[in-house]
């Protein structure tokens, strides 16, 4: 599951003339994965594509023009249909049903057009509407000057001035003054001038209108409204039509496309007039069902063969890339997104999508941990489940819905349903938990409490040791004791993460030949970063004598020598301080918890302590009822914030632990890998 | 009169409190300083190129480490180190 699946070089060769059979073969069996021909053999050419490519392409582009115009876009279907309908009914469909929705398409943004123009020119009359004029005297004159439009402040007496002869009318509304000045063609130049002056604004009047300029807005206004409601039952057409033919659309759209992908894919084949030859790759265990399959399609007239390890091994030098399949369970299959976001694995390289399935969820649950929180997302995506139906989304959801069982576990092991001081004392303890938060002063006697409740004597493994009680479940988080714990959790788990990381990331390099890094600069690093914890375990438990601090100490030298004689040198000794601050790290795992226990605590204390006494005048108990209330809509609001965080966080940083701590140690050194994507096509919409 | 109440030990453990907030405070400045740039960067990449988004994002969360370390110092103060004891 760690490794890819493993894959064979195949080389198919044949007549031309049984091209069709066998790509109608290779297409249904979705097995090979074409390695495409670069042209650089003088005895082959590239191949034609068959005759009907050019008329499925043609096809498709009407159809894909319907499916914009209609709004379709790609989805999860809700029908199948089988092969023949979609035959009988696509000349329907790209036909008189096609022709129908372009031409309402056309006419709906022709109404457009129209009521945008009519809009504009009632908008540009508008200041005009109080002028005593008809629209067409405003323009239209060979021996008059008309000037129209908005000014600052009143112009006739100074148009008068360098225009004896003139007419002005003006209007007034809303605080803009309109203006109609009419003087002789020979004064045009001094009156801008003086218009100018004070502040004139052209309004080119809109041609083609008659009558009084208020009555011309309202019949522009009237004509715009008259054209909108034609446009509704146009829209309700196309809506009807989508409605009615979505699912088959989209089947046409996948028929016509498989087509198209089988017409043109000799292009992507080596060929010669008479014969031609396609490369490619497939998953070794399905050779014998591939060559079986195409030798019954083109009566025997194609030749099948395996290339056996030393000629596929001379390909992949000169540059051919082998394409992973990843190989995991359907439980893991989601988390193949997380990889995917990051890199393809390489052929060579192990695929880590099972160590983030184990990983990923237990990270997540460990700084999530609240049952109510993990009860919540759990519900909710099983919901948007159902909505979201893409592989992109249901991968997602899937991730989350894994996840967000750990956070269920992990709220047990807190004891925390909606956060300390929340639902937990209520439904397990029977009574409030108290000094929750010690100081630092009193060290001794915070999480004494450990273990009442819920766990019982369960709760308390060990006996009493100095002030501690001994006992661990439920561990309140915010306590001293369960933080302590938690970072020697945390780098504990930092130490495995990265340790499987360095494990892999020395098989790697040996699968690459590459002995020296795999021993020198791999090996190393595990060295360093497992006794580095070790040493910290030892440092706590006997301080700098214990035996387990030496021992690490001289592992530690050790891996630094080794470092240093390996291929970097002493420049791979500087990467220490990287491999340090690793797993410090880890202790996310537990700061970016208690920041939203940290909330979630404050949100109760606030509710349960601060408001609801202060409304019902000081008492911790016999609430009442707007206290309740207000209460209960101020932890509503924060717990709901919280939760939204609550879902990012803990998805972002154990997403950045396994990219930036635990890939480093042995993903994508050598590039990233090239995905098997087979020549053919999963049918969706289509059935047999 | 209230400063005769005041102790050393509340000295101590009051400066000890503000010493851990410097420590994630100003942390928390440098690893935004330091995310900002590559941010931005990440964002002009990916708008280019979606395939690049799990590498930019691994670029970007390199620097939030240094928070994590001024993390580590608050909580040793805290919680792990104790002159009263």
């Amino acid at each position: 599951m760690l490794r890819p699946v493993e894959m064979s070089r195949v080389v198919v060769a044949g007549s031309n003339k049984v091209i069709e059979p066998v790509i109608e073969k290779l297409h249904e069996l979705n097995l090979l994965h074409v390695v495409n021909y670069s042209g650089t053999d003088d005895a082959f050419e590239m191949g034609k594509p068959l005759g009907t490519a050019s008329e499925y392409a043609e096809k498709l582009i009407k159809l894909r023009s319907i499916e914009r115009y209609l709004n379709i876009s790609d989805k999860m279907p809700d029908k199948q249909f089988p092969e023949s309908q979609v035959l009988s009914q696509m000349d329907g469909i790209l036909g008189s049903v096609g022709d129908d929705v372009i031409a309402t398409a056309e006419r709906i943004s022709e109404i457009d057009n129209e009521v945008k123009i009519k809009q504009d020119q009632a908008k540009a009359l508008k200041p005009l509407a109080g002028l005593p004029l008809d629209l067409e005297l405003l323009y239209g004159y060979n021996s008059l000057a008309p000037f129209v439009g908005t000014v600052a402040s009143p112009v006739e007496a100074d148009v008068s001035k360098v225009s004896y002869v003139n007419e002005v009318f003006t209007a007034s509304s809303g605080g803009t003054n309109a203006v109609a000045v009419f003087v002789p063609a020979e004064k045009a130049g001094d009156v801008s001038g003086v218009l100018a002056e004070h502040g004139f604004s052209e309004i080119s009047v809109p041609r083609g209108l008659t009558g009084s300029i208020a009555g011309a807005i309202s019949t522009l206004e009237s004509d715009s409204k008259r054209l909108e409601g034609e446009k509704v039952p146009l829209q309700k057409k196309l809506n009807d039509i989508k409605a009615q033919h979505e699912d088959l659309t989209l089947a046409i759209d996948e028929y016509l496309s498989i087509q198209s992908q089988k017409a043109e894919s000799p292009l992507r084949f080596a060929s010669t007039d008479n014969a031609f030859m396609i490369d490619g790759w497939l998953p070794t265990d399905q050779y014998e069902t591939l060559k079986r399959e195409l030798e019954s399609a083109a009566g025997g007239r194609v030749q099948v063969e395996k290339l056996d390890g030393s000629e596929a091994d001379k390909l992949v030098e000169t540059g051919e890339d082998i394409p992973t399949k990843m190989n995991n369970p359907s439980i893991v299959r989601p988390y193949e997104l997380i990889t995917r976001l990051f890199a393809i694995p390489e052929y060579k390289e192990f695929d880590p999508t099972l160590l983030i399935f184990v990983f990923f969820p237990l990270m997540f649950g460990l700084i999530l941990g609240d049952v109510a929180y993990g009860l919540i997302i759990f519900i909710v995506m099983f919901m948007l489940k159902r909505k979201f139906r893409t592989p992109g989304w249901a991968s997602l959801i899937n991730i989350v819905i894994i996840a967000s069982i750990w956070a269920i576990i992990f709220g047990f092991i807190f004891g925390e349903i909606f956060g300390p001081l929340g639902l937990w004392d209520y439904i397990f303890s029977g009574s409030h938990h108290v000094g929750l938060l010690g100081t630092v002063a009193d060290p001794h006697h915070v999480g004494i409490d450990f273990g009442s409740g819920f766990y019982g004597s369960l709760g308390r493994l060990g006996p009493e040791i100095g002030g501690f009680a001994g006992g661990m479940f439920p561990m309140y988080r915010l306590a001293t004791a369960s933080v302590l714990m938690l970072i020697g959790v945390s780098i504990f788990i930092g130490v495995i993460h990265t340790g499987i990381g360095s494990v892999l990331g020395v098989k790697n390099e040996l699968a690459y030949g590459e002995k020296r890094h795999a021993y020198f600069e791999k090996l190393p690093v595990l060295l360093f970063q497992v006794f580095f914890g070790l040493g910290l375990l030892g440092l706590i438990a006997g301080g700098l004598t214990h035996p387990l601090v030496l021992l690490s100490a001289l592992v530690i030298i050790i891996s630094i020598v080794m470092m240093v004689k390996g291929p970097e040198g002493v420049m791979g000794a500087t990467h220490i301080p990287f491999f340090v601050s690793n797993l410090i790290s880890y202790l996310r795992l537990l700061a970016i918890g208690l920041a939203s226990v940290g909330v979630a605590f404050a949100a109760n204390q606030l509710a349960f302590y601060v408001l609801m006494p202060m409304l019902s005048g000081g008492g911790h108990e016999g609430f009442t009822t707007i206290a309740i209330v207000v209460g209960i809509v101020v932890l509503i609001m924060v717990h709901f914030i919280n939760l939204l965080l609550g879902i990012l966080s803990p998805f972002m940083h154990p997403l950045r632990l396994h990219y930036v701590e635990m890939f480093t140690k042995f993903y994508s050194g050598h590039g990233g890998g090239v995905e098997y994507s087979p020549f053919g096509r999963v049918r969706r919409f289509l059935r047999d | 009169m209230v400063v005769e109440t005041i102790t050393d030990g509340g000295i101590l453990y009051g400066l000890l409190a503000v010493g851990a907030g410097l420590a994630t405070g100003l942390a928390g400045i440098g690893a935004g300083v330091g995310e900002q740039g590559i941010g931005a960067a990440v964002v002009g990449v990916v708008a280019e190129e979606p395939g690049f988004l799990g590498k930019g994002l691994f670029l970007m969360l390199l620097p939030e480490t240094l928070i994590i370390f001024g993390l580590a110092v608050s909580l040793i103060l805290m919680f792990a180190w104790t002159p009263f004891a």
